[in-house]
């Protein structure tokens, strides 16, 4: 951040104070967005642009209020920080609400996250065209005639942000990230297409996958799924492909979060070092990999980043709690949400594991569904393929998986040895026994 | 923030429902007026003028292109939240920018700035006019306003308010939701409000601006029972008057909160399998949406990628099936006087006693079907393009009774309260959740159930559609949205009680192959 934003932060924190804040933090941020995407070999859509905002947190006798804007002029500012005052001052004062302690502000590491790409800069519009046109022309090549549609789209983001609290916390990160998302459709029986989906991310552009990569993904994800029919309901074996698991530890991470037990609608509530899952689940948040997509020194608060066991063989050994949650619950704080989130992989593959399985569904697509924090049920839209002792049988669709997240993780049998790589969620593929899976 | 999926899903941040009838709302309160505080906003704040914006169009067309335009926000909105008794948290948010968009074929360039200063919009106008390589396509010298609703006649804005007078309202509804049960034990209250101007200029000649009031109230409760904790919701809102939130809605408001809390003590396992369904009235047309309306979007069928590319014309559902988009109706969330594109809102209807009869349509695909637009052009917000999207989605009712429709089930479930959904728009599967239902046994209600996955097919469930009820309703909150390609909008939808013949239930228990 340039040292006439960093002014401009420090005039806003002086504002905040001389209009009656006691405390207050403000962020800035300034981004610069490029996305572009190709179709039937021509650009679908280009767009560019460069944003700014201000977050202002103002504490006034107890009361708290935060407030965003982009309109960073210093007339615009004055009235927008007195006005957020004032409308502070309506609120109901909370002996909770209050900057944290500045002693946990110390210890952060000085390490290079290499989390911003010094290529950037050099990156031109015609990388950018080719990146994405490159990707198209992959996926169109290992395709056939029944291919109806390719969408490929290569966006980048670079974000500076610069941090300052009035009670002497002080924070700046630089990020890069580069993407893509590729949509893929094929023509199936009747009316029906199948779809591919993917979404890939990464902070340097040089670890990138190539589109031969990324189309050999998706076109294999978007064939597999020709001709899948709804199956007779059952109790099987099921492998949650690595990238889908996200989407099923997301319900587990939300019992973990402080508002959750504070406000006592999480299933995870005194369940502090007791088992919630079989031993072979562990889970570690790490915010220090280097060039990792959730990788940083500070939290929200301004806490320093570090690696926490979460879960360790099966034990649930931490929450994330932030200073907030953690002055009501009168306890210390960790952090207040995930970073970069890891469980160990395993050592067979998928394919290894589907030969000594015997009868049971690969989940390679989640849709819609939910987890209840509070009970911990969840229920979810699945499609996959059924396989039996190595061979598919036939893909499935229009099904789904039920279980409470208390019994399910325990129902863990083995984990694959493919984390995916290009998320901040960096798991691998796993493997659950006796899960009903609802069909005819 | 974590990206919305291109599969497409809506989401509620709170639970929701409808009980109002619709019929008393269609046709009324169309009217060519614009309100005063609607026109004019963007020049006497900000200096943008017709010369300003004929300058950025130029620039924008000034390498060729079929058509551009202009879109000035302005949104203020703000959040209190009301926890563990006191209302002590206030959130807010001003987005201010304009989105320049240049258009060849279906090609879009788009370009945005937070900065209303001429050189920053010039420099997204050349960012536009980059999509295309060839010379300057002239545009329309004078501006005009299209004849546009009022569909959302609000007369005392939320945010006009001060902070104080909204305080009252939540600790009533907080004290009134402890009140009605020794097992709550916690209650949130969110009460949101959001002012959004915008102003729309195109390279054809329209001018059109907009004052668009968005609020709700949501309050979420958690209860605890027998040692066992249960956790549930509601939520109102809409393009609302403050004065709505009287005291007969928040008595209600805080019943809903409680009342659907404390069933779900009483829920049992449901079964799983495929069962025939009946969709209560209101919330359960998010069924609609996914199973039809997002297919419909016309941007997914000029490229030929939704299930329903080839269906238009052909019969899909019973004869007594008539499904309808609608942007016109007060005060819904979905409801639009004009859409992101400069066209007025305008009622669309999809399925027409059983037959495909049109899509959705913004500017490039009704340019691309030779057809007008239908006012579904909507965007999340400067930031982003346009695209189709639907507004308030709905099933004509039938002639029924909800009882007649429930006894015909032997077994089955009735769904009562849904949150979410998401649609695969080539195969047409889609989910929507049930967070609350009943057993249907024998034609009757019977064991309460809840937190269950229903996963179906559009075009088959809606040949599955075997009878509807006679009590349409349409879902009356203001928290949820409808996620697209990384952009959210309100929407809203409404069902009659209807039967579906079969579809799947992701339950955990008995029937269907499970011993």
């Amino acid at each position: 951040m340039n040292q006439e934003m960093k002014n401009l932060c420090k005039w806003i924190i002086n504002t905040a104070e001389k209009n009656g804040a006691k405390e207050c933090k403000a962020t800035l941020a300034v981004a610069r967005n490029v996305e572009i995407r190709y179709r039937q070999h021509k650009p679908e859509i280009i767009k560019e642009s460069t944003t700014q905002n201000l977050s202002l947190d103002i504490y006034v006798n107890g009361k708290y209020s935060s407030q965003n804007t982009p309109d960073l002029r210093k007339k615009s500012l004055g009235d927008f920080i007195s006005k957020t005052i004032k409308n502070t001052n309506y609120l109901e004062s909370d002996p909770y609400r209050y900057l944290p302690d500045p002693e946990y502000y110390i210890g952060r590491s000085d390490v290079d996250l290499k989390i911003s790409d010094p290529e950037y800069p050099n990156l031109t519009a015609g990388q950018r065209h080719y990146l994405a046109k490159d990707i198209e022309d992959a996926c169109i090549e290992k395709g056939d005639d029944r291919l109806i549609s390719v969408e490929a789209e290569f966006n980048d983001r670079y974000t500076e942000i610069y941090i300052l609290s009035n009670n002497g916390f002080e924070g700046e990160s630089e990020g890069t990230r580069f993407g893509t998302e590729v949509y893929l459709t094929i023509q199936d029986e009747g009316n029906r297409k199948s779809e591919g989906f993917l979404i890939i991310s990464s902070r340097i552009l040089n670890e990138f996958p190539g589109a031969e990569e990324i189309a050999e993904i998706i076109v294999r994800d978007a064939y597999q799924q020709l001709g899948s029919k709804k199956i007779n309901t059952e109790i099987l074996p099921v492998i949650i492909q690595n990238r889908n698991t996200e989407r099923i530890l997301y319900g587990l991470l939300a019992a973990m979060d402080g508002r959750n037990l504070q406000q006592k609608s999480s299933f995870l509530l005194d369940k502090k070092n007791q088992i919630i899952g079989n031993n072979l689940l562990t889970l570690i948040d790490n915010p220090l990999i280097i060039s990792g997509l959730g990788s940083n020194l500070f939290d929200s608060d301004g806490f320093p980043c570090k690696e926490r066991i979460m879960i360790d063989n099966g034990i649930l050994r931490d929450y994330y709690i932030n200073w907030y949650y953690s002055r009501k619950l009168d306890c210390e704080p960790t952090t207040g949400s995930s970073t970069n989130l890891i469980i160990p992989p395993g050592e067979k593959s998928v394919e290894e594991i589907i030969k000594d399985l015997g009868r049971g569904i690969l989940i390679t697509g989640i849709i819609g569904g939910n987890s209840n924090p509070t009970t911990g049920d969840f229920s979810l839209g699945i499609f996959g393929q059924l396989f039996d002792h190595g061979k598919t049988i036939q893909s499935i669709a229009e099904m789904n998986i039920a279980d409470n997240h208390l019994q399910f993780w325990n129902k863990l049998i083995d984990i694959g040895n493919d984390p995916w790589k290009y998320s901040n969620c960096q798991l691998p593929s796993l493997v659950f026994k006796d899960i009903v899976i609802s069909g005819l | 923030m974590k990206p919305i999926s291109r599969r497409k899903f809506i989401i509620r941040t709170a639970s929701a429902g409808g009980t109002i009838l619709i019929a008393p709302y269609l046709g009324g309160c169309l009217s060519s007026q614009t309100n005063m505080k609607k026109s004019g906003y963007f020049n006497s704040e900000f200096g943008i003028d017709d010369n300003l914006c004929r300058k950025l169009l130029e620039t924008a067309m000034s390498k060729g292109g079929d058509f551009a335009d202009l879109y000035f926000e302005h949104t203020i909105s703000n959040i209190l939240i009301l926890e563990d008794g006191k209302v002590n948290q206030s959130y807010g948010n001003i987005e201010l920018g304009v989105g320049i968009r240049t258009v060849k074929d279906d090609q879009v360039g788009y370009g945005f700035t937070q900065i209303f200063s001429e050189e920053s919009m010039l420099s997204a106008a050349r960012t536009a006019a980059s999509l295309v390589n060839t010379s300057a396509v002239p545009i329309k010298g004078l501006f005009s306003n299209p004849v546009v609703g009022d569909y959302y006649p609000v007369f005392s804005y939320l945010n006009e308010f001060p902070v104080s007078s909204k305080l009252p309202i939540m600790q009533v509804i907080n004290e009134k939701c402890f009140n009605m049960s020794e097992f709550v034990r916690k209650v949130t209250v969110v009460f949101q409000d959001e002012m959004k101007r915008i102003k729309v200029v195109t390279s054809d000649g329209i001018k059109a601006e907009d004052l668009i009031p968005g609020n709700f109230c949501y309050v979420s409760v958690v209860a605890e029972k027998n040692n066992k904790m249960e956790s549930g919701g509601w939520e109102f809102g809409g393009h609302r008057d403050f004065s709505w939130y009287d005291p007969k809605l928040i008595e209600k408001l805080s019943s809903e909160a409680v009342n659907r809390t404390l069933i779900k003590f009483d829920a049992i396992q449901s079964p799983a399998g495929e069962m025939p369904i009946v969709l209560g009235s209101g919330i359960t047309g998010i069924l609609l949406h996914e199973a039809i309306g997002h297919g419909m979007e016309a941007d997914f069928n000029r490229k030929n990628i939704s299930i329903y590319s080839t269906m238009i014309g052909k019969k899909v559902a019973e004869p007594f099936i008539t499904i309808i988009d609608d942007g016109t109706i007060p005060n819904l969330s979905g409801s639009v006087n004009v859409d992101d594109e400069g066209t007025p809102g305008k009622k669309t209807v999809l399925v027409e006693n059983g037959i495909l009869t049109g899509y959705l349509h913004d500017k490039i695909s009704a340019r691309f079907y030779n057809v007008e637009p239908t006012g579904n052009g909507r965007r999340q917000s400067y930031q982003y393009a346009p695209f189709p999207r639907m507004r308030n989605t709905y099933m004509m009712p039938g002639d029924a009774t909800p009882d007649d429709v429930i006894s015909q089930v032997k077994n089955g479930i009735y769904v009562t309260d849904v949150s979410n959904g998401e649609v695969l728009i080539g195969q047409g599967d889609f989910s929507f959740y049930v967070s609350q239902g009943y057993k249907i046994e024998n034609g009757k209600l019977t064991a309460p159930i809840k937190d269950i996955n229903i996963m179906g097919n559009g075009p088959k469930m809606l040949e599955n559609i075997t009878m509807a009820a006679n009590d349409l309703s349409m879902y009356e909150g203001g928290a949820g949205y409808c996620g697209k390609e990384n952009q959210g909008v309100k929407v809203s939808f409404g069902l009659p009680t209807c039967l579906v013949k079969s579809m799947t239930v992701g339950g955990t228990s008995q029937k269907g192959g499970i011993s």
